[in-house]
């Protein structure tokens, strides 16, 4: 049925077809495929539009060269249209099944992403795409490497049994422990700066006060509202308010 | 021949960098503001061996990012300046932060001299400093320097001359293999676009950390300057990608890696591990958790206490010489004269620059203390303890100082918003600052609430419009925030240096420079504002007053009294008793007989009445009726735009009462009978809100930069004055 072999994907003379042609195309091929021959109402009915709106784009494919389209009769593919047809078909049908069988996604939203991707991946892409897709499928680490995807993202509790070390595998295991900052510290404790987050004005300036990765900072104490916090750090103190605190991220120094 | 040279000195803010300016040029410096921001200019000369320096002080800054108003001004200044060179002066006790600035200018292509500076704490805390090793390393001048004991300054003047002499350097600054082939690489394409190549490092540095300015910048230089965009974009997602950090914390990691490699080399004994041990000792007694606040209060009451009720003092010698000055020139026309001129010199002019210069002992005393609060460091530890109250409404913990300041007086306070770092901050805090009911207003308040309210509820509403000023201010705040002053949020890190023992002469230097400031500004502003007032009270004149009229017409008659002048009032009362007798024996019953004061106050009263002022005032009625004033009212209110107190006099005035003021129980008496509690309060709320008077807006104007936020503080507090008025006046006649 649809071949699906690379070089009948990546073709570069096809005449431009803008998505919901091609969609038209796809629909009537597959109507054809099932019942010999279309009628406007059932594409309508298939893609879900008003049977008005059919009309012109089937003029357009016909003005196309890729159907046959006599008024009010039946609509059947030029062996153009077959041809291109197939095509999209294949890059859709592609596209779901790396969806599905590589990336591990259920189908629904996998027939629906296909939907749109297959418009828009260019033939470039879509090479690279069939090229990873058969990689994984063919070379002899790829097929192990694709089982142990799996198990990781489909079951996580599975990611225990996993013997590569994964560093996800420490968050999973130990999910209380949140990447602690200088905000939860109190009076007197001292860590080491692992991590400076935030962004713009705030950082830059975190960052000019000598706030970097690897540096030991104490906390000498808090304001009555528990805000702002006072530091010390590397032969000088600072003040910043809690939310910039929470920006800097620590651990207990050892 | 006179060569002319120009310097410019960058630094951290609080490295002494001013104290250094002022070391250098002296009495011949210029304070001004950048155009449009709250950041200040200051430019000077000095003269060496018959060469002529100009210096300018840049802002303060830690970095050279886009991020602040002073960031960008320093850096458009450092790349457009043509300076001849940059003296990077730095705070010798926290060299490892203080270097990375000056390893970002080194980027720059700049000719630098480095000034250690605070080199004596230094030494007193054990650090020593290889400085030959150090100049080698760097490759340009570095010299120790103590600015505010003015010491070093010789050898940082010889150093500049030596800086100027010296060819063009290949900078030694070192960031590592991969960045420096980051910014070659983005070099080459910008070498492709028509920019100048002196700063093409510095350029590739900032599109490589996407500093917006430059990436705009760029934008416009066509197909080049796009293509020097997309190689920093390149470099940027390999460095990120190779190191796992973004771009700016790799960058800073870089500059620390070379200030830290610089440092292991030169420095021959560190700092004492306890040096701040004192300090810190004094710290966990006054910023305790119980001590902290309530000391911080204590200490702001001093202030206040020191500055109003010590300052009275001098304030009382100002005014009375003023009074003198003005009874002398009124000695130099015949008595009962009617000319303009003594009119103008003696009410406009003196009474005008004499209510300017009436404050002067107030900014002298408030900014000795604030001097001492800054440069021993104390400030600092104050914000930290209120800021969490003051971040909440929109401010910032430095904004406190300068609002418990408008307690006293607007002036002072808006002055003393010079203390945050932060345009928006300062400019929050000085449009609302003026809410702080102010000590102007005080005289009101004691005419006011006596008038309208009855004994038991005086205290109360005293404090309600003292609370509803704070109140105000702190929603007023919220609301600029998040409206006109939004932005991104200013970081409020800020650094807590170790107490200090500040010098007597940079005190003083400070006090005196902003007091300097203030009576030039202030005062120009004010003297052109009193004479225009005088015009508008004086002018026009009624051709022949009704109490003149009736007298020539003999409806009324004048009851003179013959005393010398130092007799007592009960004198002159007995004596005109006994007149009033005689003259009513003589006179038909229809005659009135008055003094010749009530005669004075007749004539005045009217002339208000008459003048460009008192048309005005009718004229605004109908606007202000709502709020439930009256033409008097509005006029009085015009006056009072002026300064505060003079609200209470024209109120006297117009209710032909003569002289008045806030003691006077007939005008207390008067206004009780003719206008209703709730007028009253809507008055007083009125006064409360709207600006206090011109020298506040002419300040707001000098700190601020521009007439925008003069005048913005003027329409919207007046604006919102007269919406709570009304809102007040409105819903309380509904409820009563």
């Amino acid at each position: 049925m649809a071949d699906s072999s690379p070089e009948s994907i990546v073709d570069q003379k096809e005449p431009e077809l803008t998505s919901a042609l091609e969609d038209y195309l796809e629909t009537i091929y597959e109507l054809v495929r099932d019942r010999k021959l279309a009628r406007i109402k059932d594409i309508a009915k298939a893609r879900g539009v008003k049977a008005g709106s059919v009309s012109p784009a089937m003029r357009r494919l016909s003005e196309l060269g890729l159907i046959n389209y006599v008024q009010r009769e039946y609509i059947d593919l030029t062996p153009d249209g077959e041809r291109h047809a197939r095509r999209v078909l294949a890059k859709h049908q592609m596209l779901t099944r790396f969806f599905v069988e590589i990336l591990g996604m259920p189908s629904d939203l996998a027939e629906r992403d296909a939907c749109s991707m297959e418009h828009s991946l260019s033939p470039v892409g879509m090479d690279h795409l069939v090229r990873f897709f058969e990689f994984l499928k063919c070379c002899p680490g790829g097929d192990k490497f694709l089982e142990r995807y799996h198990r990781c993202s489909l079951t996580a509790t599975e990611a225990a049994h996993c013997d590569m070390g994964c560093p996800a595998l420490a968050d999973q295991l130990a999910p209380e422990e949140e990447a602690m900052s200088l905000m939860n510290m109190k009076p007197g404790e001292s860590a080491r700066v692992t991590q400076i987050n935030g962004a713009g004005a705030i950082r830059q300036r975190l960052l000019d006060m000598g706030l970097l990765p690897d540096v030991l900072i104490e906390v000498q104490r808090v304001a009555p509202a528990g805000d702002p916090i006072w530091i010390k750090l590397q032969g000088f103190q600072l003040s910043l308010r809690k939310s910039e605190a929470a920006a800097v991220l620590v651990e207990a120094s050892k | 021949m006179s060569e002319r040279f120009r310097i410019a000195l960058a630094g951290n803010p609080n490295s002494g960098k001013t104290t250094t300016f002022n070391a250098l040029t002296g009495a011949r410096q210029h304070v001004g503001n950048y155009a449009g921001v709250t950041v200040e200019k200051r430019e000077g000369v000095y003269e060496r061996e018959g060469r002529e320096y100009d210096v300018v002080d840049l802002p303060g800054t830690y970095s050279l990012t886009s991020y602040s108003p002073e960031e960008r001004i320093a850096q458009n200044e450092l790349l457009n300046g043509k300076f001849d060179v940059v003296v990077v002066v730095v705070d010798s006790t926290a060299l490892k932060r203080s270097l990375v600035f000056m390893a970002q200018l080194m980027q720059l292509n700049i000719k630098i001299v480095l000034s250690l500076n605070m080199s004596d704490e230094a030494e007193k805390i054990g650090q020593r400093i290889n400085l030959q090793l150090f100049r080698d390393l760097l490759g340009f001048p570095v010299v120790e320097t103590a600015s505010h004991k003015r010491v070093g300054v010789d050898d940082l003047k010889a150093a500049i001359d030596q800086a100027v002499a010296a060819p063009v350097l290949n900078s030694r600054l070192v960031l590592g293999e991969r960045m420096d082939a980051a910014l070659d690489g983005i070099g080459e394409s910008l070498a492709k676009t028509a920019l100048p190549p002196v700063h093409r490092r510095w350029i590739a540095t900032k599109l490589l950390l996407q500093d917006p300015t430059f990436v705009e910048k760029l934008a416009s230089e066509g197909t080049e300057g796009r293509a020097a965009i997309e190689s920093a974009d390149r470099w940027r997602s390999k460095l990120e990608a190779e190191y796992g950090t973004d771009v700016a914390l790799f960058t800073m990691e870089r500059y620390y890696g070379f200030v830290d490699g610089l440092l292991r080399e030169v420095t021959i004994r560190h700092a004492r591990e306890d040096a701040r041990a004192l300090s810190d000792k004094v710290d966990s007694i006054l910023v305790n958790r119980l001590m902290g606040v309530p000391f911080f209060l204590g200490v702001m009451y001093i202030v206040f206490w020191l500055t109003f009720s010590v300052g009275e003092i001098p304030m009382g010698w100002i005014e009375g010489g003023f009074g003198l000055l003005g009874d002398w020139l009124n000695t130099l026309w015949p008595a009962g004269s009617d000319s303009a001129l003594r009119s103008l010199l003696v009410d406009g002019v003196i009474g005008g620059v004499g209510g300017v210069v009436v404050f002067v002992p107030n900014i002298v005393l408030l900014f000795l203390c604030l001097s001492l609060l800054e440069d021993t460091g104390y400030m600092a530890r104050g914000a930290f303890l209120v800021d969490r109250l003051m971040h909440r409404f929109g401010l910032h913990g430095r904004s406190f100082i300068p609002m418990m300041t408008g307690f006293g007086c607007s002036i002072p306070g808006i002055m003393a918003t010079r203390t945050l770092e932060n345009d928006r901050d300062r400019l929050t805090t000085m449009l609302v600052l003026p809410l702080m009911s102010c000590g102007a207003r005080l005289p009101i308040w004691m005419l006011l609430i006596p008038a309208f309210f009855a004994a038991k509820w005086r205290a109360p509403v005293l404090w309600l419009i003292y609370m509803t000023g704070i109140i105000l201010a702190l929603v007023l705040a919220r609301f600029l925030r998040s409206s006109i002053l939004k932005g991104d949020q200013t970081p409020f890190v800020m650094e807590l240096p170790p107490y200090r023992l500040p010098t007597a002469r940079a005190v003083v230097t400070k006090m005196a420079e902003r007091s300097w400031i203030y009576l030039r500004k202030a005062g120009t502003v004010i003297l052109a504002i009193s004479i225009i007032m005088w015009v508008l009270t004086s002018y026009p004149k009624p051709q022949e007053a009704t109490v003149d009229k009736a007298i020539a017409g003999g409806t009324v008659q004048l009851v003179k009294i013959d005393v010398p002048s130092d007799a007592t009032d009960a004198l002159k009362e007995k004596k005109f008793a006994a007149a009033m007798e005689l003259a009513r024996k003589s006179a038909s019953s229809s005659v009135e007989l008055i003094s010749v004061v009530e005669a004075e106050k007749r004539r005045s009263a009217e002339a208000l009445h008459y003048s460009f002022a008192g048309r005005l005032g009718r004229a605004i009625e109908p606007a202000i009726r709502p709020l439930g004033f009256d033409w008097k009212i509005g006029t009085a209110l015009l006056g009072s735009f002026a300064a505060k107190e003079v609200f209470v006099s024209q109120m006297g005035i117009i209710y032909s009462l003569g002289e008045a003021d806030e003691d006077s129980q007939d005008l207390r008496t008067l206004l009780g009978k003719t206008y209703s509690p709730l007028v009253g309060f809507s008055l007083m709320l009125f006064l409360l809100i709207a600006t206090p008077c011109m020298a506040t807006v002419a300040i707001t104007r000098r700190e601020s930069g521009s007439w925008k936020w003069a005048m913005l503080q003027m329409g919207g507090l007046t604006f919102v004055a007269y919406l709570i008025s009304l809102a007040f006046f409105q819903i309380g006649q509904l409820v009563t």
